[in-house]
């Protein structure tokens, strides 16, 4: 039962649906667009830019401003706190998992 | 939310492929190879035109790859990053312009081993077959099977029947290989084209251009 309890430590942060879609996507890629994201996530403009908040506050996503040429882009980028936070994330699941199985 | 995470890793990856860009604009490089070696059939041996076609191959494949990609790259910031968004991938681990140009030159030496090797046997039938399970490997191979694209499968599969056609056809070399490289050029840019236009509308410009 003290194993199973471990569930509990899970990154909630990570764990939320939307925004372990959104960590997986970037954890895919070196960097990807606001709109990018919107799409993949099927997330409204307003629900996306929220979860994307509460990652940059914990340090999980970098997010810049730039251009490709003369067009605007919203750039996000997994840091590497956010690539350790989500391998560990995956880490424990499958280990809660493999537990229960 | 129900998405299988690994299948939006693989569709993330897919993603480069979506707009059918990269094939069209390879295709074009293909089609170019295609003409070059049937221009060197169809010109006089000797001519000026000829020397000046056999000079200009190595000048094809470097600048042909250097350019294949910045081309791609300007298409997709042009038409496609607008409509659905950008992504930076990963390079490869060795993924470097000099590279790419590396091994286009290890490219052409292989070639220029396999017209020698051709002439000690006195044929080059055999070459068109050879250069069609290449392409069908690396279509097949490394697109279809690593990306999950399956229209790769049919222009791998495509390849490798018309090589093996050509090297039974009894043309002379110079114009299997033309008609080997311009064919696969000509549908490589048909699935491109098929593909981007298909992608055109189904994606159109969001009303809203500003990225939020």
């Amino acid at each position: 039962m003290n194993d199973l309890r471990g569930v509990t430590d899970l990154d909630r942060l990570i764990h939320e649906p939307a925004r372990l879609l959104i960590v997986t996507i970037l954890a895919s890629v070196v960097s990807a667009d606001f709109l990018f994201l919107q799409r993949e996530t099927g997330l409204t403009k307003g629900n996306l830019s929220a979860h994307l908040s509460k990652l940059e506050e914990a340090g999980y996503v970098k997010i810049e401003k730039t251009f490709k040429g003369k067009l605007p882009l919203t750039v996000c980028k997994l840091t590497n706190s956010g690539k350790k936070a989500l391998i560990q994330y995956r880490q424990q699941l499958q280990a809660f998992i493999d537990k229960t199985a | 939310m129900q998405n299988n995470l690994s299948d939006v890793e693989q569709r993330v990856k897919r993603y480069w492929f979506k707009d059918g860009l990269g094939e069209l604009v390879a295709g074009g490089m293909i089609l170019l190879i295609g003409l070059y070696f049937a221009g060197q059939e169809w010109l006089p041996g000797g001519s000026m035109g000829r020397t000046l076609l056999q000079s200009s191959l190595v000048l094809l494949v470097i600048s042909g790859t250097l350019a294949t990609r910045w081309l791609v790259n300007a298409l997709k910031t042009r038409l496609t990053y607008p409509r659905t968004g950008y992504v930076e991938y990963e390079p490869g681990p060795k993924n470097t312009p000099s590279r790419r140009v590396f091994t286009a030159g290890i490219a052409i030496s292989v070639s220029a081993l396999l017209v020698m090797f051709g002439r000690s046997f006195g044929s080059f039938n055999w070459l068109p077959g050879f250069t069609g399970l290449l392409f069908g490997a690396v279509f097949i191979i490394l697109r279809a099977r690593s990306n999950g694209v399956g229209r790769f499968y049919i222009l791998g599969t495509f390849c490798i029947i018309l090589g093996m056609a050509l090297s039974f056809s009894g043309l002379p070399m110079g114009y299997s290989l033309g008609l080997f490289y311009g064919l696969t050029g000509i549908v490589s840019m048909l699935s491109g084209a098929i593909t981007l236009l298909r992608y055109l509308r189904e994606n159109p410009l969001p009303a809203e251009t500003n990225n939020e």
